[in-house]
């Protein structure tokens, strides 16, 4: 195996993207196109590469760490630039290249109206570079710089178009929101380092069982979980998260469901070796995922934007995971996190073709019967829907049963998150199949579409009809009680897993397929089968409705209970502390040296000989005191 | 001539030289940025040659003046300090030639006072002696006293008035506490000095150690600022030209701290252990304080102050917490808040080259014009923020990993700072670049060569040590190891935290050289 791989796969992003972002003009647009795309692509064939070179070392030696150069020696602690290369981080680096490359490719054309083509390019480019960097880095210091390093990439990216105050006000809210998880992270670190005097994870992993007590390391990994939480939008740091849609529609298939959002999951999948030491903080891990995933789903059920219902639905879907990661089943969590990667993508590329054909037009209001203009789209959208919804058969079918039948063997607190999950699956299959209905369906909104709703070029259609397979049969590579090869290939990282029993599977299998059933009929039902429907059944929930519509009011809440003291106390500080305290009291001191110097010399004033006079007395002292010692 | 000597009177001749009178533009220009330029040159080749694993002085320049009074010329570098007269040379080279590029009213006077603030800034982070430091503590005010009453702002009267005597204020305790410090020391050690290595591991009693510490430290926290001693401040950097701002904010802002590692907690162990959670607290409450203002301040020169004030005391708490990570990151954020707050400071004055005032809320959407400014502009703010992956990241990730490790409360109190750090530079960044354009000419504001000049030494060496920190901290752990060592003794840590050996009390003839490795016997702690 050539580490040497890995690193160019790291650097690859980076270099296009420096190479844009220095070109002193805007480069021509083919330029753009091959800076962009290229270096990921690449990247994507390099990963493969890397992976067939791992299979063909026996399971020991799929474990590597590339060292280049020692980065700091401070104290007693070293800290590397090094790559871990196994399994989990060639998994990831292929989601990462591979999901990257058909959005790159995508954007090609999706952007091409925009101004700004190079910078959105560059940024994106940073961004996979980053990403690289969080799911490559051999400890967790440069874990937290690629995570920092994403978050500043998704700040970026949400923040777009920067003229638009909107998009800048939820740039500003995901960055700060990050910043928490950063710094909960960070604080993790700090244990690691006086308990451990290490930060590398072979180290960390091999000292924790003895090394750490009960105590640091449910503190470790609960810290480590709220940094997870931020960046996965996991309740209660997720409110950032359907902000984050001002972005251009690729940025949050790419970055906000496919790749960057999932980061939580993998983060704990990645130490899991400390949360099997902590029992408290994995059960804290579960239930916020099952809480989570519960409440997202039911907010996307009434959100009119589409994009805000894919984000909920984001939010909902990581819940999962976070849900099977936290129970230990981490095989599970990556399996969802992969084919999560490909329907998402889908799903956002999809909606981004209605959303371009309508020239940006993104309420479900002002949609509908679309189904007759963009047929592309609208098969596409439906194999997203069935995908996500669990349908047997297609990729979200296979992983998320078996998250729950994994579940369903987790022991008490399993059954119960079991019921939240499989409950929630029924709300996923209702709201999706709400968002296909109202979109491809029905009659046209009143005075049809301004704009004919146009067709993509291949660049647009090509990705979505990749991920379209991929979301369809992706599933098919761990199949119950057949064979599993995501959790085989995992095997090196997360040790053997127990497989669902038989019971769990096949509880799981008639519950999963009759939740959905129902929530696509109750959606057919709604929205369907009688066109009034809907406003009759909307009036009669209306303060539900609200109550949901606002997410639960989250942002109300953190606005008066943290944003808006702060800044009084600010205020107040600036305002009244600042001039009466601290200026009164250098008053009081300045007025005290200069009453002394006027007190001393006849009355004359002016600053230069009062500075004189006490430098002069100062030095005259200094004299007589030394005269004093040397005659003594 | 010895080189440390030269670095410190090449700047002062030259300002010398250009008080006399007759002297043109032209020349002054010319030998300013002579002067400055080998100056630099002079530090960067000490510092190739420094022994980065030595912890005592080298390149030690001394010369008895008055040997029965103690007074002597001593002056050299080290690990730590080496790294200060780096910055102040390089930050005094740049601010020379921005101001020779747009040169401002009587220039030559302009140009011979900045010089002398960089001589007596260098004189101070060389000095070996203690009335070598308080001599150049002092000088420092007469140049800067001027840059401010003659070249500053409005409101530039009250401002030096302020800041000149409450310095003051701190520099006579400090100025009895240098004399007491010397006599104590007689009593016990039976010689008289002011060498400020052969005052270290004097056994002064626990009092005495006390008593001279806070004598010294009321000036290093004037100075600094800590909270609440920084009234000073928000005039200074408001009415002093841009230029001394921040030159200001970047070097001379390092002397407080500077004194705390050189002098204060070296030469006083026990006074030190015993204010160190006072200091330490007041230095979260500063963290805290100025970020709050930082965040609520109308204009970009106060946001930058306040945020200076927080900066500090995450150096503050990473001195007093007597660990070597937390010294080791303290001396690294020193250089790494100079480079920033630098730029910082670089970037407020071309914003205020386009627009009518300094207000953050007057002016918005200034990236859709100048987008350059805008990419460097937010490089400079995310490391001021600190980032992971910064420079500043290091300093004050190391800073809270040794306070952590001590006090733990402190440290994760200290983390709100972190945070509201992103608040506030957010909210500069964004309110004046992003949104709709409006109140700025962009066009006057956008990046010209001057401009990269100036900046692109800045953004390199964040760039460096964001990349390669070892550069830097590598050479301080001999030093840093040895000044806290007596610290962690008196505050009863852990032998194996303690790194370099302790001596109290050493005869006068069993002093070390200067510069050498104590050869006592060591006594272990």
């Amino acid at each position: 195996m050539e580490p040497a791989l890995a690193w160019i796969v790291l650097g690859l992003p980076l270099l296009g993207a420096a190479t844009l972002a220095a070109w002193p003009t805007e480069p021509p647009r083919s330029m753009t196109r091959v800076l962009g795309v290229g270096p990921i692509a690449l990247g994507f064939l390099l990963s493969a590469w890397l992976y067939v070179q791992m299979l063909g070392e026996s399971s020991d030696d799929r474990l590597v760490v590339s060292r280049v150069w020692e980065w700091i020696e401070i104290g007693d602690l070293t800290i590397d630039v090094a790559l871990q290369i196994d399994p989990l981080s060639v998994m990831m680096m292929l989601i990462i290249t591979g999901v990257g490359s058909l959005i790159f490719l995508y954007s090609t054309e999706y952007m091409e109206h925009d101004r700004d083509y190079r910078r959105f390019f560059a940024e994106m480019g940073f961004f996979v570079f980053s990403m690289l960097l969080l799911v490559l880095a051999a400890n967790f210091l440069f874990l937290i710089v690629g995570w920092a390093l994403v978050g500043l990439a998704s700040y970026l990216l949400i923040g777009f178009y920067y003229e638009k105050p909107p998009a800048v006000a939820a740039a500003k809210k995901a960055f700060i929101i990050n910043v928490i998880g950063d710094i909960a992270m960070v604080i993790g670190a700090f244990i690691l380092i006086v308990e451990l005097g290490t930060l590398d994870y072979a180290l960390v992993f091999e000292a924790a069982p003895d090394g750490l007590s009960r105590g640091a390391v449910e503190a470790v990994t609960i810290l480590l979980f709220v940094g997870a939480a931020a960046k996965s939008a996991q309740v209660p740091l997720h409110t950032w998260l359907p902000d984050a849609m001002e972005g251009p529609t690729p940025v949050s298939a790419l970055i906000h469901a496919a790749t960057m959002v999932t980061a939580g999951v993998y983060l704990v999948v990645r130490t899991h070796e400390l949360y099997e030491l902590a029992p408290f903080a994995s059960d804290l891990v579960a239930i916020t995922g099952a809480v989570t995933l519960f409440l997202a789903a039911t907010i996307a059920m009434v959100q009119v934007d589409v994009k805000r219902v894919l984000a909920w639905s984001t939010v909902s879907q990581i819940g999962y995971m976070i849900m099977a990661a936290g129970l230990g089943a981490y095989g599970a969590a990556m399996f969802h996190l992969m084919t999560h990667a490909f329907f998402k993508a889908l799903l956002f590329l999809s909606i981004g073709i209605v959303i371009h054909g309508l020239a940006g037009e993104q309420s479900l209001d002002r949609m509908g019967g679309l189904g007759r203009h963009l047929k592309l789209a609208y098969v596409a959208t439906a194999i997203g829907v069935l995908a996500i919804s669990g349908v047997p058969g297609t990729s979200g079918f296979f992983s998320k049963d078996e998250i729950l039948a994994s579940a369903w063997d987790a022991g008490d607190l399993g059954r119960a998150l079991w019921v939240v999950g499989a409950l929630a699956a029924g709300i996923t299959a209702f709201y999706m199949f709400r968002l296909l209905l109202r979109t491809f369906y029905g009659p046209e909104p009143g005075g049809g579409y301004g704009v004919h709703p146009h067709r993509s070029r291949w660049p647009m259609t090509v990705p979505v009809a990749v991920l379209a397979v991929l979301s369809l049969f992706g599933g098919w590579i761990q199949v119950p009680s057949g064979w599993s090869w995501i959790t085989d290939w995992l095997e090196p990282v997360i040790g053997p897993e127990s497989i669902p029993g038989q019971q769990a599977e096949g509880v799981t299998l008639v519950a999963s397929i009759a939740v959905v059933a129902i929530g696509a009929g109750v959606a057919w039902w709604i929205f369907a089968a009688d066109p009034g429907r809907r406003s009759r059944l909307a009036g009669r929930f209306a303060a539900t409705r609200r109550l949901l519509e606002d997410g639960y009011r989250f942002d109300p809440v953190y606005q008066q209970a943290l944003v808006q003291p702060s800044r009084d106390l600010g205020d107040y500080l600036y305002g009244r502390f600042e001039p009466d305290f601290i200026q009164g009291m250098l008053k009081g001191a300045v007025s005290l040296v200069r009453g002394g110097a006027i007190a001393l010399r006849a009355a004359q004033d002016g600053l230069v000989r009062t500075y004189a006079f006490v430098m002069v007395a100062g030095v005259v002292s200094l004299g007589a005191l030394l005269a004093w010692v040397v005659t003594r | 001539m010895p080189m440390v000597t030269a670095i410190i009177l090449l700047p002062l001749a030259a300002a010398l030289a250009l008080a006399i009178p007759g002297t043109s533009r032209p020349q002054a220009r010319m030998t300013a940025l002579l002067a400055a330029g080998l100056t630099l040159a002079m530090v960067i080749s000490l510092t190739v040659r420094l022994d980065r694993d030595a912890a005592g002085l080298q390149f030690v320049d001394r010369h008895s003046w008055v040997s029965e009074a103690g007074l002597q010329w001593a002056v050299g570098v080290d690990g730590i300090s080496i790294w200060l007269l780096l910055l102040t040379a390089g930050i005094f080279m740049l601010a020379l030639i921005a101001t020779a590029w747009r040169p401002p009213e009587r220039e030559v006077g302009f140009l011979a006072a900045m010089l002398a603030g960089e001589a007596s800034l260098l004189g101070l982070f060389a000095a070996a002696d203690l009335v070598i430091f308080y001599v150049f503590w002092e000088a420092m005010l007469v140049p800067f006293f001027f840059l401010i009453a003659i070249w500053g702002g409005e409101g530039r009267g009250p401002a030096t008035i302020k800041f000149i005597i409450y310095t003051m204020v701190g520099s006579v305790p400090m100025l009895v506490a240098i004399l007491a410090t010397a006599f104590v020391a007689q009593d016990i050690t039976g010689q008289f000095t002011f060498d400020i290595s052969e005052l270290r591991g004097v056994s002064f009693s626990e009092a005495e150690s006390t008593w001279l510490f806070a004598g010294f430290v009321l000036a290093f926290a004037i100075k600094l600022p800590i909270w609440p001693f920084h009234g000073w401040l928000p005039d200074a950097y408001r009415a002093a030209p841009l230029i001394v701002t921040a030159v200001l904010a970047a070097v001379m802002s390092k002397a407080g701290v500077y004194g705390l590692i050189r002098v204060g907690v070296p030469t006083f162990p026990d006074g030190a252990a015993n204010f160190a959670i006072v200091l330490s607290v007041l230095a979260l409450i500063g963290i805290v304080y100025g970020s709050l203002m930082a965040w609520r301040a109308p204009t970009m020169r106060m946001l930058v102050a306040y945020s200076s004030l927080a900066h500090l005391g995450f150096i503050v708490l990473g001195i007093m917490a007597f660990d070597i990570q937390a010294g080791q990151g303290a001396v690294l954020q020193m250089v790494n808040h100079g480079l920033v707050v630098a730029a910082a400071f670089v970037i407020v004055g071309l914003i205020n080259r386009g627009t009518a005032g300094d207000h953050i809320d007057r002016i918005g959407g200034i990236a859709s014009g100048a987008p350059r400014l805008a990419a460097v502009f937010l490089i400079v703010a995310l490391a001021a923020l600190a980032i992971p992956g910064s420079n500043s990241f290091v300093g004050e990730f190391f800073i809270l990993t040794g306070v952590f490790r001590h006090h733990l409360w402190l440290a994760v109190l200290a983390t709100i700072g972190i945070l509201l750090a992103a608040v506030y530079m957010l909210r500069l960044y964004q309110t004046a670049m992003n949104g709709p354009a409006f109140g700025a000419n962009a066009r006057a504001i956008e990046l010209r060569t001057l401009d990269y000049v100036v900046l692109s030494p800045l953004l390199a060496a964040m760039l460096a040590i964001a990349l390669w920190p070892a550069g830097i901290v590598g050479s301080t752990r001999a030093p840093v190891a040895k000044a806290v060592a007596p610290a962690q003794v008196a505050a009863e840590r852990p032998t194996d935290q303690i790194e370099a050996p302790v001596v109290p009390n050493p005869p006068p003839r069993a002093l070390p050289l200067p510069g050498d490795e104590p050869e006592v016997a060591e006594v272990s702690p």
